[in-house]
Formats: C-alpha cells, sequence, structure tokens
C-alpha cells in the first residue's frame, strides 16, 4: 500500500462489491471492517436497472430513465439481465415485454439478444455495462479510485450468462476480481455479522431471478453443498401475471409497446401495494380515453402468483435432495432479493423449510454487502482475509455431445468448484487432422435440450490411421464458475497445440475495440487506462512478493533470493516511470523468478493444513537440499500416479 | 491423475472417516483455493488453480465408495474399469433383473410408495455390500495377494449404485 500512496495519496484504488440486479443494482464497500451501501448524492442506495438510449446517442441510467420508459419503451431498457447471455431464439425473449429486436443476419449473432434502438443494434452486455459505468462513477465520487471489483451472479446462472456478465464488467473498465454468486454472498454478509454456525437454505428470489443454496458455515469456510433455481423467474413474472389482466381490462390491443409498459408498471405498484395492505385500487386507462377503477385484494392475487411460487418449491426440493439434507436439520432460512416482501412467498417458504425464515438484513442490500466484504477479502484489506473461505459449486452439469446426440456429464451439478475434468478421444476416420467437441450445459439427456456452451474445432491432429490418435481434452471451471478447455494429442509424445475457438464471449481484443470506440480521446485515454492497470497489477505481485518474503524467505536458495529482489528492485522502478511495456515485462520477470518457489510454499500451507504430519519432512528436505530444485523433482515424483 | 489418498494425506483404505475426510478438505482449500491467491503473480495463481482442482478432485472420488474402492484397487496393481473386471455371476444378473421389472412396472404405474419400497430394500442391500468391500480391503491390507478379491464386490456394489440412481430419478420425477 505505501508504494499507491506515493503516487497519488488520494486515489489508493478501493475494492468494492456490486449486486447487478434484474430491477435494482447496488454497490457496497467495507469501511472500518463494516459493509456499507454507498449512496447517490440525493440518498437513494438503489439504482433502477434501467437503461435509455436518446435520439441523439446519450445514454441515461438509473430513475430518470426509469421515468421514461412509459413514454419510451423501446428505448429504455428494464431488466436487461434476463436477457444476459442468451440467444435470439430463446423461450426468454419471446415473453411479454416491449422491446424490438434486431434480427440476427450469421449464426454467429443468432448467439446472443440484441436489441434495436434507434438505428443502433445494442446487445445485454452494453447496456449492462451502462449500468456498471454509472455504479462506478458512483463509487468513485466516495472513493475516488475503485480498485478490484466482485460483481454478484444468481447461483444458477449458466457459463454463458457469467462470461457475459464478466464481459459487462470489463467493458464498463473494471478490474472483475471475482463473479460471486448471489446466496453465497447473502450467506457470508449474514454469517460475518451473527458468527454462526450451522446448515441455512438461501431463498434468493430477485427481479428476474430465482436461486435456493443448501450451505454449511463451519468456522469461516462457507461450503455450498448444493444449489438449485430458475434464471427466468421472479418478480417481474407475478408483474406479468397482474399485467396480463390489466390489459385485458384495458381492452389493450396486442403489440402497443406503450399500454404494455403502463401495465407492467401499475402491476408493480399494485403488487408493492399489497405487500402492507389487503386490497389496493388502482385507475387504469381503456381505450377510448376514459379510466376504470380496478380493485385487486391480495387473495387475488396470492392466487395469481400461486403457480409462481410453486415453481420454487420444485427447486428447493432438489436442492434439499442434493445437499443429502432435510428441511428440519437446516439451522436457518434467510431471505434474499426484493420479491421475498411478498407475503405469499414468506408463508410458502414458512410451510416449505418447517420454520419460520431470517429477514432481519435488509433483503435488497445483503447482496452487495457479501459482495463487497469478498471485494475486500480478496484484495487482501479484509481483517477476516485469513479465515474466510467461499466454496462454492457448479450449479449445472457439464456434458459434451456423444454419438446420437446424448449429453455426456463430465462435471456433475453442485461439484465443488474450482474443478476440473479429462477426457480422452481418438479419430474415427484415417488422416482425420480435425475433430468437433460440442460442450453443453444442463441436466436433460439429450444434447439439443440442453444449454449449448460451445463448439470447439480441435485441429492439427498429425496424420494416422483411424482410432490412433489420443486427444486429451481438458476442462476447468475456475473460482468465478467459468469453463476453459485445452486440448493435446498425445501419441506423438509432442504436446501438440490444438486450436481451441470459442463461440460465445467476448474476446480481449473486441473488448479493447469497444472500450476504443467508447472513450472520448480514443487512443490516449487508452493507453492511459493501460498503465493504470499495468501499475495494479504491479502493485499487487510486488505487494504479494514482498509478504511472502516475510513469511517463507527461507525456502529460497541464496541464488533465488538474490533474483527475486533483483526482479522486485527492477519492477519498482518500472511502476515509477510511464512505460506500460517495461511495467508489463517486468512483471512477468517477477512472476518467473517466484514462480518455482510459489510451489514450494503450497507444499508448505498443505503440510502445515494436514497438521504437521508432514511439516518436518518438508522443511527437512528443503534445508537438506543442496539445489533447490532437487526437492522439486522429488515433490513432483511423489505426486505422480503411482 | 494424482493417487487422491496422497493428495489428501490420509491413509488408503476403504473405511475412512467421511467427517475426517470432510475436514482436511476444507483445511487443505484454506491454503490452496485461489481466493487464497488474489493478487500473487499469474504462475502462481495458475498453480494455485491446479492444485485446488485437484484437491477438489481427490475429495470427490474419495467421498464416493465406488470410486475409493477404483483408486485402491488401481494402487494394489489391480485393472478397474467395468470392460476389465470380471463378469457378474449370473445369480445375481437375474436377481437384478427381476428386481429391475418390478422397478419398471411400479414407475408405469406411478405408484411411488412402491418405488420407495424398492429403494428402501436397495439401499439396506447397498449397506451390506459395502460393509463387504470394507472386510475385503481389510484383508487384502495384511495379504495384498488378495486384493482382486475386491473386484466382484465392487461390480455388485456398481449395480446396487445403478439400481438406485433410477429411483431418485423416478422420486424427483413422480414427487409433488
Amino acid at each position: 500500500m505505501s508504494l499507491l500512496e506515493i503516487f497519488d495519496p488520494k486515489a489508493a484504488p478501493r475494492p468494492v462489491g456490486i449486486d447487478l440486479g434484474t430491477t435494482n443494482s447496488l454497490v457496497a464497500r467495507v469501511r472500518d471492517d463494516k459493509p456499507q451501501v454507498i449512496a447517490d448524492c440525493n440518498g437513494a442506495r438503489l439504482l433502477p436497472s434501467a437503461v435509455h438510449y436518446d435520439a441523439r446517442g446519450a445514454v441515461i441510467v438509473g430513475t430518470p430513465a426509469l421515468l421514461l420508459a412509459a413514454e419510451h419503451p423501446r428505448e429504455t431498457i428494464v431488466s436487461v439481465k434476463r436477457f444476459m447471455g442468451r440467444g435470439a431464439d430463446d423461450a426468454e425473449t419471446k415473453r411479454l415485454g416491449t422491446y424490438d429486436f434486431a434480427a440476427p443476419t450469421t449464426p454467429e449473432e443468432a448467439k446472443s439478444v440484441r436489441f434495436k434502438i434507434h438505428d443502433k443494434v445494442v446487445s445485454p452486455v452494453e447496456v449492462s455495462a451502462e449500468i456498471l459505468k454509472a455504479l462506478r462513477l458512483l463509487a468513485e465520487d466516495e472513493l475516488r479510485t475503485v480498485g478490484g471489483v466482485v460483481i454478484t451472479v444468481p447461483a444458477y446462472f449458466d457459463d454463458a450468462q457469467r462470461q457475459a456478465t464478466k464481459d459487462a464488467g470489463r467493458l464498463a473498465g473494471l478490474d472483475v476480481l471475482r463473479l460471486l454468486n448471489e446466496p453465497t454472498a447473502a450467506a457470508l454478509a449474514y454469517g460475518l455479522e451473527k458468527q454462526q454456525n450451522g446448515l441455512f437454505a438461501v431463498y434468493d428470489l430477485g427481479g428476474g431471478t430465482f436461486d435456493v443454496t443448501i450451505l454449511l458455515l463451519d468456522n469461516g469456510v462457507f461450503q455450498v453443498k448444493s444449489t438449485g433455481g430458475d434464471s427466468a423467474l421472479g418478480g417481474d413474472d407475478m408483474d406479468r401475471a397482474l399485467a396480463s389482466r390489466f390489459l385485458v381490462e384495458m381492452g389493450a390491443p396486442e403489440g402497443d409497446h406503450g399500454l404494455v409498459r403502463l401495465a407492467l408498471d401499475a402491476a408493480r405498484q399494485v403488487k408493492h401495494g399489497l405487500t402492507d395492505h389487503d386490497e389496493v385500487e388502482i385507475e387504469l386507462p381503456i381505450v377510448g380515453g376514459a379510466t376504470k377503477k380496478i380493485v385487486v385484494t391480495r387473495a387475488d392475487f396470492d392466487a395469481m402468483i400461486a403457480p409462481i411460487i410453486a415453481r420454487t418449491g420444485v427447486a428447493c426440493r432438489r436442492a434439499l435432495r442434493d445437499a443429502g439434507v432435510k428441511p428440519e436439520e437446516l439451522d436457518g432460512v434467510i431471505l434474499v432479493g426484493g420479491s421475498t416482501r411478498v407475503p405469499a412467498v414468506r408463508a410458502y417458504v414458512e410451510k416449505l423449510f418447517g420454520k419460520a425464515p431470517l429477514g432481519d438484513i435488509n433483503p435488497d442490500e445483503v447482496v452487495a454487502l457479501g459482495a463487497a466484504i469478498q471485494a475486500d477479502i480478496l484484495a487482501g484489506e479484509n481483517a477476516h482475509a485469513g479465515e474466510v473461505l467461499l466454496l462454492d459449486v457448479l450449479p449445472l452439469s457439464l456434458g459434451i455431445e456423444t454419438m446420437g446426440g446424448v449429453a455426456e456429464k463430465i462435471l456433475p451439478r453442485n461439484t465443488t468448484i474450482p474443478a476440473g475434468a479429462r477426457q480422452v478421444f481418438t479419430t474415427y476416420a484415417d488422416n482425420q487432422t480435425g475433430f468437433d467437441l460440442h460442450i453443453v450445459q444442463g441436466e436433460r439427456e439429450l444434447a439439443a435440450d440442453c444449454r449449448s456452451l460451445a463448439r470447439f474445432v480441435l485441429k492439427g491432429i498429425p496424420r494416422m490411421p483411424a482410432g490412433l490418435a489420443r486427444l486429451e481434452v481438458t476442462f476447468r471451471v475456475d473460482a468465478d464458475g467459468l469453463l476453459s478447455v485445452t486440448a493435446k494429442e498425445t501419441t506423438t509424445g509432442v504436446e501438440q497445440h490444438v486450436e481451441v475457438v470459442p463461440s460465445y464471449g467476448l474476446s480481449d481484443e473486441e473488448v479493447e475495440t469497444m472500450l476504443l470506440s467508447a472513450l472520448d480521446n480514443g487512443e490516449e485515454d487508452f493507453e492511459k487506462r493501460r498503465l493504470i492497470e499495468a501499475r495494479v497489477e504491479a502493485e499487487q505481485v510486488l505487494a504479494a512478493t514482498k509478504k511472502a518474503l516475510a513469511a517463507d524467505a527461507d525456502l529460497l536458495s541464496d541464488d533465488e533470493k538474490a533474483r527475486v529482489s533483483t526482479a522486485i528492485t527492477d519492477l519498482e522502478g518500472a511502476v515509477a516511470g510511464d512505460r506500460t511495456a517495461a511495467i508489463t515485462t517486468r512483471t512477468e520477470a517477477l512472476d518467473d523468478a517466484t514462480h518455482a518457489w510459489a510451489g514450494r510454499r503450497m507444499d508448505r500451507a498443505v503440510a502445515r493444513a494436514i497438521e504437521g504430519k508432514n511439516l518436518s519432512d518438508v522443511e527437512k528436505d528443503v534445508a537438506e537440499a543442496a539445489g533447490v530444485d532437487a526437492h522439486v523433482e522429488a515433490h513432483a515424483s511423489m505426486t505422480r500416479p503411482s | 491423475m494424482a493417487d487422491p489418498f496422497e493428495t489428501l494425506g490420509v491413509d488408503p483404505r476403504f473405511d475412512l472417516d467421511l467427517r475426517a475426510l470432510e475436514q482436511r478438505h476444507r483445511d487443505l482449500s484454506k491454503a490452496l483455493h485461489p481466493d487464497r491467491y488474489s493478487g500473487a503473480p499469474a504462475q502462481e495463481r495458475r498453480l494455485s488453480l491446479g492444485r485446488a482442482i485437484d484437491v477438489n478432485e481427490a475429495f470427490r472420488v474419495l467421498r464416493d465408495p465406488i470410486r475409493r474402492a477404483e483408486a485402491l484397487l488401481r494402487r494394489g496393481g489391480a485393472k478397474v474399469g467395468e470392460t476389465v473386471e470380471p463378469a457378474a455371476p449370473p445369480a445375481l444378473l437375474m436377481e437384478i433383473m427381476e428386481v429391475r421389472e418390478e422397478l419398471s412396472d411400479a414407475a408405469r404405474a406411478k405408484d411411488l410408495p412402491s418405488i420407495l419400497r424398492l429403494g428402501a430394500a436397495m439401499t439396506a442391500r447397498q449397506e451390506a455390500t459395502l460393509k463387504k468391500l470394507a472386510q475385503a480391503f481389510a484383508d487384502a491390507a495384511t495379504e495384498p495377494g488378495k486384493i482382486s478379491d475386491a473386484l466382484p464386490i465392487l461390480g455388485e456394489l456398481r449395480y446396487v449404485r445403478r439400481f438406485l440412481d433410477e429411483v431418485s430419478a423416478l422420486e424427483e420425477e413422480l414427487s409433488p
């Protein structure tokens, strides 16, 4: 930290947590060990997730955008989260809504919904990035510089939806440290405050998504046992159910975007009113200019939304079954999301789990608070950093399409992440040099019924008779729940480079191009930004290395110690200058100088975790090693398959 | 893949204390999870990701009796996998075929109580098979040559497991 302060004492980047919600979004930070939501200059803590594009190309976000929604239903995007990672012909795209969509002209374009606004085409990622930018500005007002960011996503988001969220973060110019599942974030905020161990269910019904998570809190470890949900189910659906009735009462013709918007807004008002009242009266315009008063009772509303709430029960029962937990074994049920304010939802949850839910943290804010805590921990600044760990799971099974279109599961749902799997394939024709691989996500038996994530073409297989090539494909799911795939051909002994082409998500180049076009001063701003980013990374690496030196310098040989300290000095010199390339190169040099040492430090951490069982061995090995590399070699052979 | 017992630092035996195993997994996760290396140099972050994946995978293997048995057999030098293991005895096949028929009748009739009854009976059978398997591995610990005695019991466990998987799929399908 001291180094950063030399650059600009006022602008040490601060980590923040962002809840990018369907209806509202929030940004929070940790201050004096307490998470808190950052309010805007009017004291508002919730930023409506609404983005308006005006005729002159300006972008308006938040409450002012929401106010324009009724008048400009097609130019104002609300609930964009429901479209993240969705294809052009997804069912979600075709539901009761007010938007025009651009018809895809290529299969590539069909993979993502695109809104047609004026003469522009805008993707959900770009719309979300506008919301994130507004939150960034809000946070910068208070913190001056925003550092690493944790963005929450519904636990039940699939890989495409997660990738889209991360891309939106990058597009908003944020350093996304982590995507965090919303229920886990809520549990973190809740658990740290209450200091309670036990088994919990988190029931999270938001504006457009539903999640349920069963997790175990054990002395700072938040271990998710199972998760389930529906990434297209929420308060919006309650609004739609009510709005459909209003539209009938109004005699509205089909396809009138303005009236649909009006009915949806009226429905939301009525829904909110019914939380505290048994009936609500509303005046609706009817075709021809007159108005009509309609009374909606809570009983009417409850009956209308009963099928929606019942859908949450299916996911809850499955999550309990997957976790091997009976409702009576739960120590508590945590409610998250604005839609859990609906009395019928609370009653349903209580009946389902057999206990009254805990709701003493504001259900609108708890997710952002948890995200702020996790950001603080990841930035290494939190008092709990050493004791808290979130162990999350893969929400939906990952599989590959095999012969006959069957989806073969390679990683089942609820596998703890990070996770990996390896699969070996062979060629079926002589001299075959390529191989198609279709990766899907979901629980259905046929690949066609699952979400198609990516089609990879493995190229560069050496020519040989059928069945001889051995293609080893490695799937890795990182702690964000994001999948990456690498492949190699192993028969020839040489590790062949195999080309993998992802079919969705933005490449670094695409993000760069989009950022460039969004910045006023193009190149110049962009260079400045790259310099700042390189510096931030260098500072992090320097801080981490110094921390490691303080703890584990004894695991370095004298030669290595000299190399590391030279690399540190070099990097510090580069950081003080303003040449991005020099900073990047020297960060890499420090990375190289510490690589072998990092392995040894991890061995030591493991030995300590195994309570001294191998501790003395490891330390003795290191002390005796004539060359430290000999120790590494010995360890490697020990862990090789026997 | 590395030996899961070594990855988790536990004794290679079948009757593991699953609670202690879970605790060990949590302790190792605390040491290796990528969250612990946020801000570290890139290669170190990759290393931690790889090792956390190994720990999670080893835990997944050892938690599951079938995969745990396979890992023990591999350590003992036996070949595992359904295509190389000895074929199941006809008596077992007959028995499984009969209960399967009962199960598909119950499924066709959407008769959940019968499905649950068949499931409960098979769960009891699973317990007994697991005990036999534990005994076989305990015997092999003193007489390594006997390790292949565990193979037919493992085969039996596979049939039992598949049946139970079908029961839970049906249960999920037919539950209100």
